[in-house]
């Protein structure tokens, strides 16, 4: 098998294009979003919502089977999004409250998916995501709603940036927060579900947070951010996908595909983080120590590295 | 009111949910008029401006902003009581806000050009974005503070005082009738501080009303024609010379050890001027 076909040739067949075009979309709207995340510090909500979901997947597999899941998670993340927007303004800052509501949703899921016949084996699809056996009639489903993730950021992008920088200055300025609070959870919502049934409800924070963090490596140019986080996000999706086919299909390791992709993330914000710091090292000699150093300080709070690989079944509420 | 008045207060008092807040407030405020309200910390004077904004809600009286713009009154049932968004009046572009040293990201990814265009984005609305005439009423603003040159920096690599000034020029870019400044001379070095003042000064030629809180007196000598003590409630007011007497200072500042001259005030237990 020549890197070409690993790189191209093995997404002529059908399940690896569907695969493909799914996370392509996925991740390009995931890194967008996620810019704002991370510049809103909204890590917790995404988390959040990552959890709340999964009772929704659940009761809609259980009501409807796999068609059932992509309504199920719409109205559970919709949901979520609306309580953690409401827990996030009434100041309710316990991470205990937090942890019960959370651990609360996911044993209702948990519950709910040991009723039917095949529990390990749905747990996992839902918990771990199963790109590779998306049905094509699943595809547009799932393109659709990544695209209203995109849209709902798109139209407030200029007031989520106020906001984000100027939280008191925006609403001097006569935005509305709860709206712009709502419209960006309910953003971030939408991607949990169009990545449930992909790469599975525990990963897809890495989708979300690892490309906005790559990009506030890379530029400090605001509107750059954006075009950074979606091709790191794209081109990481496409390699992970590449990656594991080959070791799979060539290399007789079976990987898990969601796994794998998530896995690729990593590396490459790892390998970006490695260039900031050699390239700021370099900048650092007389006089720039500062900046460096702030930068440094940047990377490992911006990037919440053990976040990634520990599993987060119980989130820890970001500071602010 | 007159035509020419452009922010009115009557028997106002603003008060958070949790209780503090300041209250017995008349005031009117002309075109090109500057009013200082000088107190302690925690007198109430952000609050005061928070509340003509529309961000603390008004518990008693009422507030004009603009001779056209209907009065908001605490009586009516309106839904600005107890409600954490902005009224009206603070939507329909007239005021402009200058909040205290801005406690801003300094690591945030944002060129001063793109702050300063925020000042535009309230006559945008949600769906239009910046054009050219935006884009030029930013430059003029940024040339109007004097920091023409660092319009591509990133805003976190400006000094306070040039934070200060470039947040000056957002709230200008919103051509505001009505400037609200919030202690603007805290920590400026003397080069920052007086740009600060030239700009209150062409602001006043051009119309622009502007109430500044600070406890910096020359401040208010130099620019402002009236003076507000505030402590809890309204004490004084009036022209610089008449309320600014070592007399009514004390009782503002609750009293002993206050000491005053032509450019500063010298508290106890208080810092700066």
């Amino acid at each position: 098998m020549s890197l070409v076909d690993v790189l191209f040739g093995s997404f002529a067949i059908p399940f690896m294009g569907r695969a493909l075009l799914v996370m392509l979309v996925l991740a390009v709207v995931a890194g967008v979003v996620g810019v704002l995340v991370n510049l809103r510090g909204l890590e917790f909500i995404s988390d959040g919502l990552t959890h709340a979901v999964f009772p929704g997947l659940a009761i809609g597999l259980a009501v409807g089977g796999t068609t059932g899941l992509i309504p199920g998670a719409a109205i559970a993340a919709l949901g979520g999004a609306l309580a953690l927007t409401w827990l996030d303004r009434a100041g309710i800052t316990s991470d205990a409250a937090i942890a019960i509501v959370l651990t609360a949703t996911f044993s209702v899921g948990v519950i709910v998916v040991s009723r039917s016949s095949d529990y390990a084996g749905e747990l996992e699809a839902l918990l771990f995501g199963r790109v590779l056996t998306i049905p094509p009639s699943e595809v547009v489903p799932l393109v659709v709603v990544s695209l209203i993730a995109l849209a709902a950021v798109a139209v407030t992008l200029k007031q989520q940036l106020f906001r984000a920088f100027d939280a008191r200055g925006s609403r001097a300025a006569g935005d509305s927060s709860l709206v712009l609070d709502l419209v960006l959870n309910a953003a971030v919502a939408l991607v949990v579900v169009a990545a449930a049934s992909t790469i599975g409800t525990l990963l897809v924070l890495a989708l979300l947070i690892v490309p906005g963090a790559v990009a506030r490596l890379v530029t400090e140019r605001m509107w750059w951010l954006f075009p950074t986080a979606a091709a790191f996000a794209a081109i990481a999706a496409w390699l992970g996908l590449a990656a594991g086919y080959a070791i799979s299909v060539g290399g007789g390791f079976d990987l898990p595909a969601g796994s794998t992709v998530v896995g690729v993330f990593v590396i490459g914000y790892g390998i970006v983080l490695l260039v900031r710091l050699l390239l700021d090292r370099r900048a650092t000699r007389p006089g720039r120590r500062r900046q460096a150093a702030g930068r440094a300080r940047d990377a490992s709070g911006d990037a919440g590295m053990e976040d990634l690989l520990s599993t987060p079944l119980l989130s820890s509420r970001k500071a602010r | 009111m007159s035509d020419a008045t452009v922010l009115r207060l009557d028997g106002a008092a603003f008060t958070y949910p949790g209780g503090a807040g300041v209250s017995e407030l008349d005031l009117a405020v002309e075109a090109g008029e500057a009013v200082a309200l000088i107190g302690p910390n925690g007198a109430g004077k952000s609050t005061l401006l928070k509340g003509i904004l529309g961000l603390v809600p008004l518990t008693a009286g009422r507030v004009q902003v603009g001779a056209s713009a209907a009065p908001v009154s605490a009586d009516a049932p309106n839904d600005r009581a107890g409600s954490p968004e902005p009224a009206t009046h603070a939507r329909n572009g007239m005021v402009g806000f200058l909040p205290q040293s801005a406690e801003l990201d300094p690591d945030f990814p944002i060129s001063l050009e793109q702050v300063v265009i925020q000042g535009r984005y309230r006559g945008l609305g949600l769906l239009r974005w910046p054009g050219r005439a935006d884009r030029q009423a930013a430059r003029e603003a940024i040339q109007t503070v004097g920091l023409a040159a660092l319009a591509k920096h990133r805003f976190g690599e400006l000094s306070g005082g040039q934070r200060q000034r470039g947040l000056l020029a957002r709230a200008l870019a919103s051509e505001p009738r009505l400037l609200l400044l919030d202690e603007p001379f805290n920590g400026l070095d003397q080069a920052n501080r007086d740009a600060l003042i030239d700009t209150i000064r062409t602001l006043k030629h051009r119309g622009v009303a502007v109430v500044v809180s600070t406890h910096d007196l020359e401040l208010a000598r130099l620019v402002c024609d009236t003076v507000v003590l505030v402590n809890g409630t309204q004490l004084a007011s009036g022209p610089v010379d008449e309320v600014l007497t070592l007399g009514n200072v004390q009782e503002c500042f609750d009293g002993v050890g206050v000491e005053m001259d032509e450019h500063t005030l010298v508290v106890p237990g208080h810092e700066g001027h």
